[in-house]
């Protein structure tokens, strides 16, 4: 699974995803943090505001009477500074005398440091009653009619636990909505690199059906910066066809140019029984086996991309050139074909197998040959299936698996290579079509091959 | 039996026309398309062995024109092309036989053997009219099972009065038939050779139809 997730990153698909869902994160969790501290920062702004509010005030309500203690010329009379541990609170204390507090203070006192005089405003976090955080505001002050001059330091502090609540609650709600707008980023993002990867996978799909010879070229619509990476490839794909084709050629004029001085040779020494006349046979024979192989391999396309071949038709030119060549046994041919089947290939290839095994039954039967078409489905796809049944002498069951192997044959009398069966089990493999033998209802040899269908569009 | 070879490597060709000749067939040969044609559409030949890929014209053309002008004798294709496209063209041509070069020379001598028989009509490698037999295999003549020695030409000539039996042959078509083209053609040399025949055989199967020619036909 890991290893899967690994990989899928190493693909175009898995970088781009990457590297755009991280980045988003990665801007989304900046901003967030941005966010929330700027909210914090206009929490306590805020809070500090009143805080200071709150100090003017109960600097500019204190007197200090004729006895020389503080009092205020007003009551306080805000029930946030009465009510015990409410979480509002104020002290002023002065060296050498008891501070007076809030109410709300209750048994409570603030611990100011008043070695250290600071007429500006300052704000600290203290510890408070009952386990509180507090923002504590304080100032030092001189009143004018007090004749001492004493510093008297006022200190109004609130508790932060309901700011503190109010900061979380926000950044809960910020965390779920940046969640929320990543996931639909995310998605976003996904669906565009799987969008606009789309062509690329559009084109590999084409490439593989031409790599499994079932179109000839890369069709399809390519986008603008896509087009010509398509073209290439087909101009790519035509060269190449040109190069076998013309290696095909060469093949085949090499064996052609070889075959007529083979049968001069061979023809030469016919008769000959010495030594040296059995040694030419014999290599000549070789030569000829190896010509006849690769000139039949060479021609094998495999191509599924054509327009397909009219099984009826083809099957009913074949039967009759081998009823024309062994028109002297006077062979029942009969060809049982549905019109209009279509095999996925070249006839070419279709020619060389059904030539082979009609001509094989051809040579063996005594009276008749029976090439019988029908569909079938194999593995979830459409196949021709194609019988060819003789009454000849038929192939014994142990024989028949190795009789399609190359240069194998059961009767040496009959000429031939022996590379007929080999070629047909080699094209059917090309077409991922089958080959096999079977005996004949008619009492001899029954071939029974599977080709691929072409669908009509 | 005349037979033409249209084939343009001289090597193969000689070697044809020497097995042919030592079984008793006259042989003429083309080494191109354009001659080859020309011999077939003006000689009557008993069969032609031709070559696919020859210089000037190809020979499945050949043989379209031919059977397309209602020439009609038998033509065995040998060639190097052995794919079964072009075995199916060949024989869509008007060929009668598709013969893979290389070959072995017995095999191309039955099939031509086999094709000569039976654009004759003769189903069997025996011809027997009466008590005279003649086998198309080896060129052996027998009357009542006592064999018969025959000079080449004289074997020529029975061979094609026993494939025509009953039809009248004219001295000319004995003279094209059994000669080739090259050869000093005597009609006057076929009465001589029909009367050593009837000797050899001593029996009345040969029988001169006067102003017209001979028919060879038994009758007890």
């Amino acid at each position: 699974m890991l290893k899967r997730l690994f990989n899928f990153f190493r693909t175009l698909t898995g970088r781009l995803v990457l590297f755009a869902v991280s980045g988003s994160a990665l801007a989304l969790v900046i901003g967030g943090v941005i966010l929330s501290a700027a909210f914090h920062d206009s929490l306590i702004e805020d809070i500090d505001r009143r805080l200071e509010r709150q100090i003017d005030i109960l600097v500019g309500i204190s007197q200090v009477g004729l006895d020389g203690n503080l009092s205020f010329i007003r009551p306080i009379t805000d029930e946030q500074f009465t009510q015990p541990y409410s979480g509002f609170y104020w002290q002023v204390s002065v060296e050498g005398s008891d501070a007076m507090r809030s109410r709300s203070l209750w048994d409570y006192e603030l611990t100011p440091d008043l070695s250290h005089r600071d007429f500006m405003i300052d704000f600290t976090e203290l510890a408070g009653p009952d386990g509180q955080i507090l923002r504590v505001a304080e100032i030092d002050a001189i009143l004018p009619e007090d004749d001492q001059d004493r510093v008297f330091r006022y200190m109004v502090a609130i508790d932060m636990a309901p700011v503190k609540a109010a900061s979380a609650r926000y950044d809960r709600l910020l965390a779920l909505a940046l969640g929320i707008i990543m996931f639909v980023v995310a998605v976003g993002m996904i669906a565009q690199v799987f969008y606009g990867l789309m062509p690329l996978k559009n084109l590999r799909s084409s490439l593989g059906r031409v790599i499994e010879g079932r179109s000839r070229y890369i069709e399809g619509e390519w986008p603008e910066d896509l087009e010509p990476v398509a073209d290439d490839i087909n101009i790519l794909i035509e060269k190449n066809e040109k190069l076998v084709d013309r290696a095909r050629t060469h093949v085949g004029n090499l064996a052609h140019a070889l075959k007529t001085p083979l049968a001069v040779i061979q023809n030469e020494v016919s008769g000959d029984t010495s030594k040296r006349g059995e040694a030419i046979v014999q290599n000549t024979r070789i030569i000829r086996d190896h010509v006849d192989h690769h000139l039949k391999r060479a021609r094998i396309s495999g191509a599924m991309g054509g327009p397909g071949v009219d099984v009826k038709d083809r099957l009913a030119k074949l039967v009759k050139a081998v009823s024309t060549m062994y028109a002297a046994k006077n062979i029942d041919f009969e060809l049982l074909c549905p019109d209009g089947l279509r095999f996925a290939g070249e006839h070419e290839d279709f020619d060389e197998i059904m030539g082979n095994l009609i001509e094989n039954a051809g040579k063996w039967t005594e009276s008749k040959v029976h090439v019988r078409v029908v569909t079938v489905r194999k593995q979830r796809k459409s196949m021709i299936e194609i019988t060819v049944d003789d009454d000849g002498p038929g192939v014994p069951a142990e024989d028949r698996a190795t009789i399609f192997k190359r240069g194998k044959r059961l009767d040496e009398r009959v000429p031939g290579t022996g590379l007929g069966l080999a070629i047909v089990r080699d094209i059917t493999d090309m077409y991922d079509g089958s080959a096999k033998l079977d005996a004949s209802e008619f009492g001899g040899l029954s071939a029974i091959i599977t080709l691929p269908v072409k669908l009509q569009n | 039996m005349r037979v033409l070879i249209v084939e343009d490597d001289e090597n193969l060709a000689n070697q044809i026309a020497t097995s042919l000749g030592d079984v008793g067939y006259a042989v003429d040969r083309a080494s191109d398309g354009e001659d080859g044609h020309f011999l077939g559409d003006t000689e009557p030949y008993d069969a032609v062995i031709l070559d696919l890929g020859l210089p000037v014209m190809d020979g499945a053309s050949i043989l379209r024109r031919w059977r397309r002008d209602g020439k009609t004798m038998p033509v065995l294709i040998l060639t190097a092309r052995d794919s079964w496209t072009d075995k199916v063209e060949g024989l869509d041509a008007g060929a009668d036989d598709y013969l893979t070069k290389p070959f072995i020379m017995e095999e191309l001598l039955a099939r031509l053997r086999a094709l000569i028989r039976r654009s004759a009509g003769q189903a069997s490698a025996e011809i027997s009219v009466g008590p005279v037999m003649l086998d198309t295999r080896n060129g052996r003549v027998s009357v009542d099972g006592r064999s018969i020695k025959l000079t080449a030409q004289e074997f020529k000539l029975l061979s094609y009065l026993m494939h025509h039996e009953g039809k009248v042959v004219s001295r000319t078509e004995l003279t094209e038939h059994i000669y080739d083209q090259d050869f000093d053609r005597d009609s006057n040399t076929i009465e001589v050779f029909v009367n050593r025949i009837r000797k050899k055989l001593d029996v009345q199967i040969i029988e001169t139809v006067r102003g017209l020619g001979y028919r060879l036909e038994w009758s007890a």
